[in-house]
């Protein structure tokens, strides 16, 4: 069955994906941090055994398996597909997870928090997966009673995650907006409301492939509703002005346009050697292009599923042995050679 | 409006006394107030935290004493201490929540801008033995018009409502309560 990111039908320009993560733990056990490695065991044994028939529930099929056991390799290669989150990943102790087919559920067992459920889509539908989510966790609740306060709300081991232990996020390509003078003026306003706005890939302070996440910043306070209101406004509204400009560089300076998703493609085709900062800038023009239908594709293409194809870890997965920063431009550039569709 | 007591300053404290139910307003410069007793109250008026003052002058702990007591403040059941969680603002265990509660309601409520779930509720919930408030009969507003209570009960209780209050910053409602306990407090003084 293909991953979520790897189905190629029709989504809306511009949305990369939405998530929901919800965050709870059992009233049991003290928090993670405070487990001691044969508590994490039992505890995620516990909880695997209650879980067992998740996929009754939603007709998923799911798959247990214990993150220590991963090789580094594959924990790497799940971050970078969203899964799990670095803190999990670089974990030593004993994590457990459930995950579906597709990857568009998971659940992380003993993370930082005792249960950490996750949804994830390629198409801006953040009411639906709640209700998804909202579902699996009446599910889990019946088994496992939370640890729960009257004034908190959901406790969890960090105070940024109280309350709902609700984040909602959403990824977006930002192509033309990200690039005007107005963007760190727009990025601030929106905070003003609660919303974070970063660069969902990229190293330090600099983000590659104009792809920003949109998440809530407070989980206190405030109902589910309101977080998925929040975060879906923001959303629209950052589409709807990157299309207005977008729309103004179409019509001022399409030969511009054009010629850049044109070159593009060109260098992904045919280059020998691509630094991750090159290939992802390139594959956002070539998404740029195709979404503008300025070029088309003789098969259809998730340019996303190449974003994270051309990742270090996810790279790393398809040739036996770990690669040093040279080898990996070079598996990243055949890489791109192979999987980029043809045009017509 | 000049401060009534030094007729110098300009007046930037309201104190509104309620006495017998005759409410009474006094308008005094921030100097005069200092020198005034306001009894617990008087902590508002000095250091650069007044709400935390004023909590610890109304818990009868004076300030050098909290901080050593904060950071010696241990969770029961985890053994989390304050000084842990606060350098890895981590919690340990879900009673931190209440061993703390007083120590981080304002940290969560500037991090957070709330300090009070509105959000779902689980749907199944096990209410456990355990969930004795920090400040017992805080909650229970029952238990001001019992009859049973004694009158220095019912000033407890109501005590106990004011800090919540003020917790909550929720300062009509703490008002409120104090008018309460000065009328109960002249109550008593009648009785004997």
């Amino acid at each position: 069955m293909l991953k979520w990111f790897e189905q190629t039908e029709q989504k809306q320009p511009g949305i990369i994906s939405s998530r929901i993560r919800l965050v709870r733990n059992w009233e049991q056990y003290p928090f993670p941090s405070k487990l001691t490695h044969l508590q994490s065991k039992e505890m995620i044994r516990r909880l695997e055994y209650g879980l067992r028939d998740l996929g009754e529930i939603d007709g998923k099929k799911y798959e247990y398996a214990n993150l220590a056991e991963l090789k580094e390799l594959d924990r790497k290669a799940l971050r970078e597909r969203q899964v799990i989150n670095s803190t999990i990943a670089d974990s030593k102790e004993p994590t457990g997870i459930i995950i579906s087919e597709t990857e568009e559920t998971s659940i992380v067992l003993n993370g930082t928090d005792h249960i950490r459920l996750q949804l994830l889509s390629g198409s801006l539908c953040l009411e639906e997966l709640w209700k998804q989510a909202n579902q699996l966790d009446d599910y889990i609740n019946m088994r496992f009673p939370y640890a729960y306060d009257e004034k908190y709300g959901y406790l969890t081991s960090f105070p940024t995650n109280v309350g709902t232990g609700l984040r909602v996020s959403v990824v977006l390509h930002l192509p033309t907006l990200s690039q005007g003078k107005k963007f760190q003026g727009l990025v601030t306003e929106m905070s003003r409301f609660g919303a974070v706005i970063k660069g969902a890939f990229g190293e330090s302070s600099e983000n590659y492939g104009a792809l920003y996440q949109v998440s809530n910043q407070k989980t206190l306070g405030v109902t589910e509703k309101e977080i998925l209101d929040l975060v879906g406004k923001v959303t629209h509204q950052l589409l709807a002005r990157e299309r207005q400009v977008r729309k103004m560089a179409l019509e001022k300076h399409g030969l511009e346009c054009t010629d850049e998703a044109y070159k593009s493609y060109g260098v992904l085709k045919y280059a020998r050697r691509l630094s991750a900062k090159e290939a992802m800038t390139y594959l956002s023009q070539l998404m740029s292009g195709t979404n503008d239908g300025i070029m088309t594709t003789r098969d259809p293409c998730s340019v996303y599923r190449l974003m994270l194809g051309i990742q270090p870890a996810n790279l790393q997965k398809l040739s036996d042995r770990p690669l040093g920063k040279e080898e990996l431009d070079v598996a990243r550039a055949a890489y791109l050679r192979t999987e980029l569709p043809e045009l017509n | 409006m000049l401060c009534e007591r030094c007729k110098i300053r300009e007046a930037n404290i309201q104190y509104t006394e309620v006495m017998n139910g005759v409410k009474t307003e006094h308008h005094f410069c921030a100097q005069c107030a200092r020198e005034l007793d306001f009894g617990p109250y008087s902590a508002i008026f000095d250091g650069d935290f007044p709400l935390g003052k004023l909590l610890s002058g109304l818990l009868g702990i004076n300030e050098e004493e909290k901080e050593d007591k904060s950071s010696q403040v241990i969770c029961p059941t985890c053994k989390t201490s304050y000084e842990e969680f606060v350098k890895d603002s981590c919690f340990g265990c879900p009673d931190c929540y209440g061993v703390f509660d007083l120590l981080i309601s304002d940290n969560i409520r500037q991090l957070q801008g709330s300090d009070t779930h509105t959000g779902k509720h689980p749907k199944y919930h096990t209410e456990p033995a355990e969930t004795a408030k920090v400040l017992p009969g805080a909650m229970d507003a029952t238990g001001m018009e019992a009859a049973s209570e004694s009158l220095e009960e019912r000033i407890q209780i109501l005590k106990a409502k004011l800090l919540e209050a003020l917790e909550r910053e929720e300062y009509e409602l703490a008002a409120n309560c104090r008018d309460k306990i000065n009328m109960l407090k002249m109550e008593s003084n009648e009785e004997k």
